[in-house]
């Protein structure tokens, strides 16, 4: 297993299949520039070796963006060096990979707040501010002035 | 949790977030092969859904299948099922016993008439009027019987409730026959395996709820998502078997190193599973990857098919599929089994010949 939890089949082989994911990722994004399209290519289901998943990583680099979220387990969603090409990790139970998926996309949707869970956060905070003690502000102001 | 309130509503108030709920859908996406893009459909749809009563019965069976859901989830992504479900009876699963256990079952039944899931594990004998498992005085036959009544749906966990599985096998001393056997006019949908994967469990209950339709099936009534390929389809040890590279003997150099297990009774070629893909024990490893030839336990008959070490080319015990042993050694042969499988598939209506 690899330091980031990925259960592979230990083979070092590289079958090929990581240049068939890249020619479809290629494929994706010029749909999403050209229509803007969103797509996504699953890895989880696919066959891939250790070998494989290397050469795929790899050859997609790392871009400008890297997201650790704690989501009912850990998940880790960085941007690729290719604007657009999202590599989406979620983890399980033992921190093995659950899902794991290539999104094409302006955003994951993994990381847009959901509606639902912004009004539940908006009368959160209203209630927040109802019930906190006015003890803050006593002692912001034991601070200003001389 | 009340079981009026919406998912959704129940999941906010145990402090688990839409964004949980999403990532649950893309893992359950994942797992059934579905486009990446319906989780989020399958994730609205869930907030929406009520919890699904589910009434478990288990008959002639080792208790495996519910072992195999339960001992796999620790308390994270996978284990949000559970939030999904209202189990409303199980016998090794729930607190009280007797009367009080039988009562909750009828309650359940009267409840949720025509909107239940009955979830069975084991066969049920018929030989000697069924004396040869009860529970609460009365037959497996019975019990199966009263309670789909009135379900929605009934599944078939494990190779005993879906073929019959080793009761089953030769002899079969007490009689048994799978669930299909039994129930008519009503959906079986069967998740076979021995035991079945957690995750076809889960995920095939978890699609009902989201879809509020079945799944797609095959011609053994197993959900295509899961029984849709074939071990030998999504084994990383393939490229070997397409070179002829196949290991001697167990634990040989070439096993080592990922040779085909074919000559060594590899039962892979002919499965329909997703051991390769999902794997056991929160994604560890697979009976292949740990150096063991597929047993084909997903299969019917699987116990009587000739033995688990004779390779596929010597013939399963089941008729028309016996491939000429003059053909043994080198590629041809894997393939002709291979190829033979699809066919007999194909003219059962089954997948259609590559
Ligand atoms: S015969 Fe078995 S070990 Fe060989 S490739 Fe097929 S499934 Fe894998």
């Amino acid at each position: 297993m690899s330091a980031d939890g990925v259960a592979g089949c230990g083979l070092r082989l590289r079958t090929g299949l990581a240049k068939a994911v890249l020619s479809e990722v290629a494929r994706l994004l010029e749909r999403l520039s050209d229509a803007g399209e969103t797509g996504a290519v699953d890895l989880h289901s696919l066959p891939m070796t250790d070998g494989d998943r290397a050469e795929l990583e790899e050859r997609l680099g790392r871009g400008e963006i890297e997201a650790t979220l704690s989501v009912a387990g850990v998940s880790r969603v960085w941007e690729t060096r290719y604007a657009g090409v999202w590599w989406v990790r979620h983890f399980g139970s033992d921190e093995r990979i659950a899902a794991e998926e290539i999104a094409i996309t302006h955003v994951p949707q993994i990381l847009v707040a959901h509606p639902a869970d912004i009004r539940a956060a908006a009368s959160a905070l209203r209630d927040d501010l109802a019930t906190q003690p006015p003890q803050g502000a006593s002692e912001e102001s034991r601070h200003v002035g001389p | 949790m009340s079981d009026r309130e919406t998912l959704g509503a129940a999941l906010a108030r145990c402090g688990i977030s839409r964004r949980a709920l999403l990532k649950y859908s893309s893992y359950l996406a994942t797992l059934m092969a579905l486009p990446p893009a319906a989780s989020s459909a399958m994730a609205e749809a869930l907030a929406k859904a009520r919890r699904q009563s589910v009434i478990w019965l288990s008959f002639q069976e080792c208790t495996g299948c519910t072992e195999s859901l339960t001992r796999s989830f620790s308390p994270t992504l996978e284990d949000l099922i559970f939030n999904l479900i209202s189990l409303d009876y199980h016998h090794t699963l729930m607190a009280v016993s007797g009367a009080a256990a039988e009562a909750a079952r009828l309650e359940a039944m009267k409840e949720n008439a025509g909107k239940y899931l009955v979830v069975v594990d084991g066969s049920v004998p018929l030989g000697d009027d069924g004396a040869y498992s009860t529970i609460a005085g009365i037959t497996n036959r019975q019990m199966l019987t009263e309670t789909v009544e009135h379900a929605l749906a009934v599944i078939s966990v494990g190779t005993c409730a879906a073929f019959g599985g080793l009761p089953h096998a030769d002899p079969n001393p007490t009689g048994a026959v799978p669930v299909s056997a039994i129930v008519t006019g009503k959906p079986v949908i069967n998740i076979s395996g021995c035991p079945p994967l957690p995750e076809a469990m889960a995920g095939t209950v978890s699609y009902i709820l989201s879809f509020g339709k079945l799944p797609e099936l095959d011609h053994l009534h197993r959900p295509k998502a899961f029984f849709g390929d074939s071990i030998h389809d999504r084994c990383y040890r393939r490229p070997f078997y397409e070179r002829g590279m196949f290991a001697k003997s167990f634990d040989d150099d070439g096993a080592r190193n990922g040779w085909c297990l074919y000559e060594l009774g590899c039962k892979g070629p002919v499965t329909y599973n997703s051991c390769a893909t999902l794997k056991w024990n929160g994604g560890t490893s697979f009976p292949i990857q740990s150096g063991h030839g597929c047993l084909g336990c997903s299969e019917p008959g699987f116990w009587d098919k000739g033995g688990f070490y004779r390779p596929l080319a010597a013939g399963t015990g089941s008729p028309g599929v016996a491939v000429g042993a003059a053909a043994i050694g080198g590629v041809a042969v894997g393939a002709a089994s291979a190829a033979l499988h699809r066919r007999r598939l194909h003219d059962q209506g089954g997948e259609k010949p590559k």
